[in-house]
This record gives structure tokens, C-alpha cells and sequence, in this order.
């Protein structure tokens, strides 16, 4: 995955906007699975459904040779005249940027010809070594251009939640607060993400993800961050529920508040302790989703020995330790033994996995559980990432647990049936960064190919 | 040319990859192994148009997240990335257990001007099974990586030979793996029904394939047989040259009986084999497919509640030739709107083209060729809609206009998000009853 693939899930799905990339056209091809998410967010906070709006200016080799600045103007006044967006983002490439298009002059002429933002967005995928680069980037653009420079009103009820596409768990959460939720960017309007700036205080599921776009409110528009742990597990959703309750001057009615979402939860939860009993499991996301996955399941009573995430953020945006996730998962719930930070190489996850006991995977991005599974290890795909979210986050995941461990017997059938496409000397290595560590290594793995040039010459 | 110049250059709603989407074409031959030697998000997007969101296909052995790639980055971009290339090249021979190993260039290390096929060149020299293709996304789409993929096998692994011909083998050039959401089904039934007429197949693709073994196979075929408009036209005229081998060109991929049956009777013709064999599987393969004919019938002639009586297609030029076809000919469903969108080149447009004017006796179609779903849904939208219920037979992303005009909706083109597709097929004596079921499925559901 690329950062370009990521502004594509965050500015592609403003319901009034639209993306036009400057690229080849296989730079868009993972529009279709994008599209799908799209329209689960819009139906998730009960919007209507609507296809993805993305126009590609579908580069050919021609314009490699002569430059394509044309097509990117026309491109983008047919955005306009089709769709009659509220803004237009306009995304660079790896060619875009390497023949060096200026897409950021172009998208000022188009502001002020067309009347409104023309977004630059450079995304291209070589910028940077993960994709993750894509979320600041498109938040980062979205500030500067749609977020109302000059708030209109203060909404002391209004709370941003930093989100993808998941459900809305946070109403339920922060009602009993007397607080509506305000989710970016996925699902969102112009609107709505321009009101960020008169909101009460903004926080999110997720540190990595939201850190950006949250502190750049608090520095420049005084709009709060909570900085807390985030709201995972019984200390987590605590500590964040406390946080939120002293900024928004809820502080008379929070501790009520949580004993009596305690009391309600507790008794399922205990079940699900009971029925979760002694089962291991692993957890392969970005980093302080993983930190929050762990904490949940730890409540649930299941062991986790490893955990594989993408990236290592000990300091978020904002600088406070109060969000270092990492530091309130091991020092609430203990340490991870097998901990491992590396972006998802299949042949490097077959060692990671072989090397803990476990009884399924957490994921959320592709790639990885299509190796877990032919190791006879079933998974849950987080694709709903507020699954976990708060106090119900808990029974949700331990509910869906119960569920996933019953598709054990498909994972093992599997695994008797296929053969992992990595040679012998590859399977049997303990350590899967081997070849960072002694690079030499790879000269001195037996050769399939040059053995039998030998024997022929033999002959 | 005047009426070329003013369609949109742009593409809303893509119908294909890019050509570093042929990583999938490498990947659907058995124990092959592809390298994709382009930027970080390229090949995971393509896997996504064409396996994913493409009937949710999954992948063979060493694709989808398994492919090796030089995941070229700022560092090769600025200092060159032949060197990353070499040491992926020879870790991937190390780690990854396979048979033959194929170099895609995608756009950055071409624009940079690495020299591939140097690097490539000394690893052939010193023995390794690998060849090295040109897939970069402003080259082409998907259809030129797949073939430019084919041609870098044929060249530069299957190599000069010179052998015996063997009457009656058939080299099979079908379906685009992965693309066509139907290509695994569809091999399986056209060898079947090669096989029953008495052919041996060739199939280089797919669970039919034996892998590189078919490939190192291919000089020795009687013909070739390239069944698609003009997809493997070009890989056919590199073979005859090459090998002096033969081709028979069948643009409509045979969708019911009469087509099959006329298809497997021209194939026969032109390899001069005895038809006894033909005949006889003709013969039963027709019974059994006029026995549900006519069990589908009686719901055609007495149902009630509306059937659909005009179709709207839009796919890629095998799919929307072949069913178009089938349902004008054979069915009597009215074309309403018969749309091409996978870029086909020029040169083989005009006689596209003129099989869809003599579609059937009384029929005759204008085709178009449009590959933005922008524009392709507007068509939709201002067909001739009639009375009936439309039928639309496109992808998920005409789901909205399909909507629009109350239609029943078949998937047949990529992307399709609407369906699992594992082994299913809508050509031949079988996938044409599979056909039926599934569109008049919709008129009940």
C-alpha cells in the first residue's frame, strides 16, 4: 500500500467533493473496495448511499514525454461541471511527480477560475516509506483549505471524532454527556469538516491516526484535544471518559456516569471471561490500534504473547505522554513478549506467527490473514474498527470471538491442503529479520537453479 | 478521428488495471512467481481491481500479498533502482519456492530509465528461470501488460526451439486471468468441450495448466487457438512467426449450443482432424442442453410478473461480444445499449465492429467503445428503455443507473463487487444454462 492509497480513502469520501488524480489510471484502481467502505460508512451514520466521485486523468505515454498539465485542467473543470462539488482535491503520482507536473499552480488557477478550493494533495506513493504518510497528508490539506479558519460560534456540544468508517458507537458513548458527535473525514460533508473549529473538543478512536488533525486544532483554533489514553478496556474508556467530562464541564455527573456503565456491563463481560477462558491470540495493525486491541482482549481474559504492528509512535503530535498508548497498554496490562514492529511482508509473518501459540489473528489491513488462515490460524477483520470502542467495545469483540474461533475448522482443513509458495531453507529459518541481519545469508541458501546448470554440464 | 478527439480522455469509474495488473497473469501460472519491480501501492491497487473487487477471487500461491517487489522508493528514484532490483531478484530465487520468475517494470523505474533487462539478462545467463516484462500503468492497461507478459515468456524462456508438431494439440488463448472474472470456469469448459471433440488442450493458465511445463509445451501444439476478439491476436502472430505455428482466430467466445456447436465444428475444420469424435460429443452435449431449454420455457412463456425483453452491456470485448450474442440470437432479447470498455486498440475496432452489426438475422448492433464509466453510465441513462424491465449486464459500478431505471442486474464485467466467484462459467454448453439461471434469478428474486 501507498500514502496514495490512503488520501484516496480519506478525500475521496467527502459526500461533496470530489478527488481527481493525476495519474495512470491503474494509480486508481483500488477505487472498487473503497467505494465499498464508502457506502458502509454512509449507512453506518444513516446517509444516503452514493458511488465514489474520482475522476483520473488516465495518463499515457505521451504525456510522460510532453507533460500533461492540460489534462489536469480539463480534467478538473469536468469535475466541476459533472458534480458541482464543494471542492475539488487534486492527488500527484509517482509519474506525476517524477516529470515533475505542478499541480500545486495549476489547482490556484482553478481556485480562482472555478470559485472554489482546488486542493494540491502530494501523495505520490515513492514520498514516502508508509502509507500511513497518506493521513497526515490528506488531513494537513484539509485543514488548510475546509476547516473555517474563523469559527462562526463556539457548539459547546459538539465533539470531533477523528474516525474512518466505523459505526457510531461514540452517540451512544457521549450522549449520556450531553455531546453530538462530529465524525471526519470518511462520510462527512464540506460542512461538517468545516465546523471542526467550533467544536468543544476533538478526540479519537485511534492516536496515530487522529493525533495530526487534533493538535492542529488545539494549537490554532483552541479547540481541546483529550489527551488520555484512548477509550479501550475498563481503565482506558475511564481515564477518557474523565478527560472529556473536564473539558466539556461534565465533571458533576462522570464518576456516576462510568460506575453505572460498569455495573451494566460487567455481568457479560464476566461470562464471556468464562467462555474465553484460556484461548491465546494476536494482533497485526498500525500501532496504537494494536495497543487498544490488546488492552480489550487482555480484559476478556485471553493471553496475547505477540503482537505485530506497523509503525512505532511513542510521541504523538501533541507531544503529551498522556497519549502513549503503548506505555498504558504494557504498564496496565503487562508486557507483550513477541512484540514486533515491521510493515506487513508475508514472508516474513509465517516466522513471526510460527514462533507464538495462538488461536486467532486480529487484522485489519489486507495481506496478512491470507497467511494465517493457510497456517490453520482463523482471524477477525476488524473492518469495523469502533468494534472495540468503550465499554460495549468489549462484549462486541468477545462476542465476535466466540464466532471467528468456530471457523477453526475451515483454517485447519486449509492448512492440510496447501503449500506455502517459500522454499524449504526459508520455512525452516527461526529469525524472520535474518536477512536484515546477516544480508550474506541469502548467498549462502542452497541454489535450486545453479545445481542443476552444474549437472547439466556435467552431462 | 474528429468525433476521437472530443470523447473525455479522463476515467471516472474504471473498468481495468493498469499493466502492472498482469502481476496477476504471472500469478495464475503455477509456480510462477512474479516480481513487481514498481512503486509501493501499485500492485496491492491492481490486486484489488482485479482479484478482490473482481468477484473476490483471491489469489494462487505466490500472489496477492505474496508478490516479491523492489518497492521502489524516493532513494531509487534519485540514485537509480537497479541494485534494489538484483538483490530482490536474488532473494526471491532464495525464499520463494517456484519454477519461473517474471520481472514487471512498472512506471517509476521506467520513467528513471533503469536498465532492467541488463539485470535480468546476467541472471539468464548464469541459468535462472526468469524473464523480465514491460508493464508500466502510461504504457497501457491491464490487456497490454497481460500480453506483453505472454510475450516475454514465449521470447525469452520458452526460447528458439525448433520440434515436431503434434497433431491435434491445441495452444489455448482465451481468457485474461483474473480480469475475466469467469476465467477459471471458463478454461474448464472450453477444454472440455475441445477435449470432447477430440482435441488435446494446451491450457497455460489456471488448475487446467501444468504450469511451466504447458508453456515449455507450446511450440510443439498443431495451432494455436485465440478465442477473444482481439486479446492474444498479437501473442498468436508472435507464435506463428516464431514457430511457424499456425492460429485460428474465433473473436465470439461460443455462449449456448448453436455457437458451440459451430464453434467446435470450425476448430475441427481447420485442424483436419476426423469429426466422428465432434459429432458424437455435439450430439449428446445438445440433448442435455435442450433438456433444461426447455425446462426454462415454461417460465419464459407463462411467468406473470414481467421478464426483462431489452439488455444494456457494458464489459470487455470477449464478455460483451459472446453474451450479446447469445442473448440476441438465441434468446430474443432486444440490445438497448452495447457499450466496450476495455480500451480495445484501433486497429482491431472495425472489424469488432462488424460482428456486432451481423449479430443475427434480424439484428444488427452499434457498438461503442467508451472507457470512461462517467460517460458510460450517461449512455445507460438516455438508452431506449421500452416497456419491460431492463436488463443490465455490466459492473458494480452501473449498480446506480441500473437503479434508476428499476433494472434486474447480471455482474459481468470488472470490477464486480456483487459476487464470490470461484469456478463458474457463462460460455459453452454448460456456463450458457448458468447464464440463464442467474438472469432469470434476478426476475424472481
Amino acid at each position: 500500500m501507498c500514502c496514495h492509497a490512503i488520501i484516496e480513502t480519506q478525500v475521496a469520501n467527502i459526500t461533496d467533493c470530489v478527488l481527481v488524480e493525476h495519474s495512470p489510471i491503474g494509480c486508481s484502481a483500488r477505487l472498487p473496495r473503497i467505494n465499498i467502505t464508502y457506502n458502509q460508512t454512509l449507512a453506518r451514520r444513516g446517509k444516503e448511499p452514493q458511488t465514489i466521485r474520482v475522476l483520473s486523468t488516465n495518463l499515457q505515454e505521451n504525456d510522460m514525454v510532453f507533460g500533461a498539465t492540460a489534462k489536469l485542467e480539463k480534467t478538473v473543470r469536468e469535475a466541476y461541471e459533472r458534480y458541482s462539488p464543494k471542492a475539488i482535491f487534486v492527488s500527484l503520482a509517482c509519474t506525476t511527480a517524477i516529470i515533475g507536473e505542478d499541480i500545486i499552480s495549476a489547482a490556484n488557477e482553478l481556485q480562482d477560475e472555478l470559485g472554489i478550493p482546488v486542493i494540491p494533495l502530494e501523495c505520490e506513493g515513492f514520498k514516502s516509506k508508509h502509507w500511513s504518510t497518506g493521513f497526515d497528508i490528506a488531513q494537513h490539506a484539509v485543514l488548510r483549505s475546509i476547516v473555517r479558519k474563523k469559527p462562526k460560534k463556539r457548539q459547546d456540544d459538539l465533539i470531533n471524532i477523528f474516525a474512518l468508517y466505523g459505526s457510531d458507537y461514540f452517540t451512544p458513548l457521549l450522549k449520556p454527556l450531553g455531546l453530538r458527535v462530529n465524525y471526519i473525514i470518511d462520510g462527512a460533508d464540506y460542512e461538517e469538516i468545516a465546523q471542526a473549529s467550533e467544536a468543544v473538543a476533538t478526540t479519537t478512536f485511534c492516536h496515530t491516526l487522529g493525533s495530526y488533525f487534533a493538535a492542529a486544532l488545539e494549537e490554532h483554533f483552541g479547540v481541546p484535544q483529550i489527551h488520555s489514553p484512548m477509550p479501550y478496556g475498563f481503565k482506558g474508556t475511564d481515564a477518557w471518559l474523565r478527560e472529556i467530562a473536564k473539558v466539556t464541564g461534565k465533571d458533576d455527573i462522570i464518576e456516576d456516569y462510568i460506575k453505572s456503565e460498569h455495573e451494566r456491563v460487567l455481568p457479560r463481560i464476566n461470562e464471556l471471561r468464562e467462555q474465553l477462558k484460556g484461548l491465546k491470540g494476536y494482533v497485526a495493525t498500525g500501532s496504537a490500534y494494536a495497543h487498544a486491541v490488546i488492552e480489550v482482549i487482555r480484559e476478556l481474559g485471553i493471553q496475547v504473547d505477540g503482537s505485530l504492528v506497523f509503525h512505532h509512535d511513542p510521541v504523538y503530535d501533541s507531544g503529551d505522554p498522556k497519549e502513549n498508548s503503548l506505555k498504558h497498554l504494557t504498564v496496565t496490562y503487562g508486557d507483550i513478549p513477541d512484540y514486533t514492529v515491521s510493515k506487513t511482508q508475508q514472508f516474513q509473518l509465517f516466522g513471526l506467527l510460527k514462533r507464538v501459540d495462538l488461536d486467532f489473528i486480529i487484522i485489519r489491513h489486507n495481506a496478512i490473514a491470507p497467511v494465517s488462515i493457510r497456517m490453520g490460524i482463523p482471524s477477525l477483520p476488524m473492518g469495523d474498527e469502533h468494534m472495540a470502542v468503550g465499554y460495549d467495545g468489549m462484549i462486541r469483540v468477545g462476542e465476535a470471538l466466540l464466532e471467528i474461533l468456530s471457523r477453526r475448522k475451515f483454517a485447519k482443513t486449509l492448512k492440510e491442503h496447501v503449500k506455502l509458495p517459500y522454499t524449504e531453507w526459508w520455512l525452516s529459518q527461526d529469525d524472520p529479520f535474518i536477512i536484515a541481519k546477516h544480508p550474506e545469508i541469502i548467498e549462502e541458501a542452497p541454489d535450486r537453479f545453479v545445481k542443476k546448470i552444474k549437472k547439466r554440464s556435467v552431462k | 478521428m474528429a468525433e476521437k478527439k472530443k470523447k473525455a480522455t479522463s476515467i471516472t469509474h474504471a473498468r481495468y488495471g493498469c499493466a502492472i495488473g498482469a502481476v496477476n497473469t504471472v500469478n495464475a501460472i503455477r509456480r510462477a512467481i512474479p516480481i513487481a519491480n514498481c512503486g509501493p501501492g501499485c500492485d496491492d491497487k491492481q490486486f484489488i481491481t482485479l482479484s478482490f473487487s473482481n468477484g473476490f477471487q483471491g489469489a494462487d500461491y505466490a500472489g496477492g500479498g505474496a508478490v516479491p517487489s523492489s518497492n521502489t522508493g524516493e532513494n531509487e528514484i534519485v540514485f537509480g533502482g537497479v541494485k534494489k532490483l538484483e538483490t530482490t531478484i536474488r532473494s526471491a530465487f532464495k525464499i520463494m519456492d517456484g519454477d519461473l520468475y517474471v520481472v514487471l517494470t512498472g512506471c517509476a523505474p521506467s520513467l528513471i530509465g533503469d536498465d532492467v533487462e541488463a539485470v535480468v539478462r546476467k541472471f539468464q545467463k548464469e541459468g535462472y528461470p526468469i524473464v523480465h516484462a514491460d508493464a508500466a500503468g502510461f504504457r497501457g492497461n491491464n490487456l497490454f501488460g497481460h500480453e506483453s507478459v505472454v510475450k516475454a515468456i514465449i521470447e525469452q524462456y520458452v526460447g528458439d526451439v525448433k520440434t515436431e508438431k503434434t497433431k491435434g494439440l491445441i495452444n489455448l488463448w482465451a481468457d485474461v486471468p483474473y480480469f475475466d472474472t469467469n476465467w477459471k470456469g471458463n478454461y474448464s469448459e472450453l477444454k472440455r468441450i475441445l477435449e470432447g471433440a477430440g482435441f488435446r488442450v494446451n491450457v497455460l493458465f489456471g488448475i487446467e495448466s501444468e504450469g511451466v511445463k504447458s508453456w515449455k509445451k507450446i511450440p510443439k501444439a498443431q495451432f494455436n487457438l485465440v478465442v477473444s476478439p482481439w486479446v492474444g491476436v498479437s501473442i498468436a502472430e508472435l507464435l506463428e512467426e516464431k514457430y511457424d505455428q499456425p492460429f485460428l482466430h474465433i473473436p465470439v467466445v461460443p455462449v449456448g449450443e448453436k455457437e458451440t456447436t459451430a464453434f467446435i465444428r470450425k476448430v475441427v475444420g481447420f485442424a483436419g482432424i476426423d469429426n466422428k469424435k465432434a459429432e458424437k460429443f455435439i450430439k449428446k452435449e445438445s440433448e442435455q442442453y435442450y433438456y433444461y431449454y426447455e425446462h426454462i420455457s415454461e417460465f419464459i412463456s407463462e411467468y406473470w410478473f414481467g421478464l426483462p425483453a431489452r439488455f444494456l452491456i457494458a464489459a470487455d470485448a470477449q464478455t460483451t461480444l459472446g453474451i450479446s450474442k447469445f442473448l440476441t440470437d438465441q434468446i430474443g432479447l432486444i440490445p438497448a445499449k452495447v457499450i466496450i470498455s476495455d480500451n480495445t486498440p484501433l486497429k482491431y475496432q472495425d472489424a469488432i465492429a462488424e460482428e456486432f452489426r451481423n449479430i443475427s438475422d434480424d439484428t444488427s448492433i452499434d457498438v461503442k467503445f467508451i472507457e470512461d464509466g462517467y460517460t458510460i453510465e450517461k449512455e445507460f441513462d438516455e438508452a431506449d428503455y421500452g416497456y419491460g424491465k431492463p436488463l443490465f449486464l455490466a459492473t458494480s459500478w452501473d449498480q446506480d443507473v441500473a437503479r434508476k431505471h428499476n433494472g434486474l442486474f447480471v455482474p459481468i464485467g470488472t470490477p464486480n463487487n456483487f459476487e464470490v466467484v470461484l469456478n463458474r462459467t457463462y460460455i459453452g454448453y454448460r456456463g450458457a444454462i448458468t447464464l440463464l439461471e442467474k438472469i432469470y434469478s434476478e426476475v424472481v428474486r
